[in-house]
């Protein structure tokens, strides 16, 4: 592994998971906000929240990740998403503290959904990386693999 | 560094809104785009339009026009409501049923909608707007008084044999 190989990962739990995005994306943890909600039809989003004058909408991503039986979450992790356009922050509800992580990306399983671009190895401890985007245009309960699926049922 | 997301986002305007509620849900209307508001007083019912176009229940005649009464709830996709007040918008024969008008306002800064929003709240509303002072500013859609009633809605309404006026 050379050093250019190692990257920067933000390290977030969602249950008793972890799952990293790249931390150049990252802008900051957010303590739990006010959520103010608006009629909408976009799967996924639960409302936004007011940061330094900025409207950030938030993308409850727990749902594709782990289904619907994900715990409370605790925090925001602020992100950047950029789909081709100007650069635009997303908060993503988190169930704990975050970690800040160097390691090598590894490229993800055949099986993987569409949304893992890259898998970080930690002990014992497999990390998937997420790609944003992709992970926004899931809709709830699309996303896990069948083992996943049992996994979260038998749990 | 990245460049802040709002930079390139939020337009300065001073306009005059209307301030309203449908339900628990806060949303504002350009004050230039209501010609009147008022009770309910005089609206009648309107079966015509609960097949092909259920958010219009009723229709109210004013000034020798008639103007289809949409139910913000039923636009918003919110749970029913008490409704106890109609905007009469300018130039279009739309009446919009509301639960509650809460007050005049200005909108300084316009905020586009985020892009991560891509259903139909893209042609409910033109931006958002932070009412009231930070840290405890409270986020109110600005709506767009087309989307209550499109053009070929209104035709289509308009050819039920209501007599209504065509847009």
């Amino acid at each position: 592994m050379s050093a250019a190989d190692v990257k920067t990962f933000v390290l977030f739990p969602i249950g008793k998971k972890r799952f990293a995005l790249p931390s150049e994306l990252v802008e900051e943890l957010a303590q739990p906000d006010r959520l103010q909600t608006f009629p909408h039809t976009t799967p996924l989003l639960t409302g936004v929240l007011v940061r330094r004058g900025h409207i950030v909408p938030v993308c409850d991503v727990a749902q594709v990740l782990i289904g619907p039986n994900a715990p409370q979450r605790k925090f925001y992790l602020i992100a950047f998403r950029s789909s081709g356009a100007a650069p635009e922050w997303i908060a993503v509800p988190v169930t704990g503290e975050c970690e800040l992580a160097k390691a090598q990306a590894e490229p993800p399983p055949s099986e993987a959904p569409g949304y893992v671009t890259g898998v970080l190895h930690f002990g014992e401890e497999k990390v998937e990386i997420v790609d944003l985007e992709k992970l926004m245009s899931e809709r709830p309960g699309q996303a896990l693999s069948p083992a996943r699926r049992a996994a979260e049922v038998s749990a | 560094m990245k460049p802040r997301p709002e930079a390139r986002a939020a337009s300065r305007c001073a306009d005059a809104v209307i301030l309203f509620t449908a339900g628990e849900n806060e949303f504002a209307i350009a004050a230039a785009a209501v010609d009147e508001i008022r009770n309910t007083d005089g609206i009648r019912e309107f079966a015509a339009g609960c097949g092909n176009c259920p958010k219009v229940s009723h229709t109210l005649a004013r000034d020798g026009k008639t103007y289809f009464v949409v139910d913000a709830s039923t636009q918003f996709n919110l749970l029913p409501s008490k409704k106890a007040r109609l905007l009469v918008l300018r130039d279009w024969p739309v009446a919009v049923l509301v639960t509650h008008i809460d007050r005049m306002g200005e909108v300084s800064k316009l905020h586009p909608l985020p892009r991560v929003f891509q259903g139909a709240e893209r042609k409910w509303f033109r931006g958002l707007m932070l009412v009231g002072q930070a840290p405890a500013e409270t986020v109110v859609p600005l709506v767009d008084p087309e989307a209550f009633l499109t053009r070929r809605e209104a035709e289509e309404l308009a050819g039920n044999g209501t007599g209504a006026n065509r847009p």
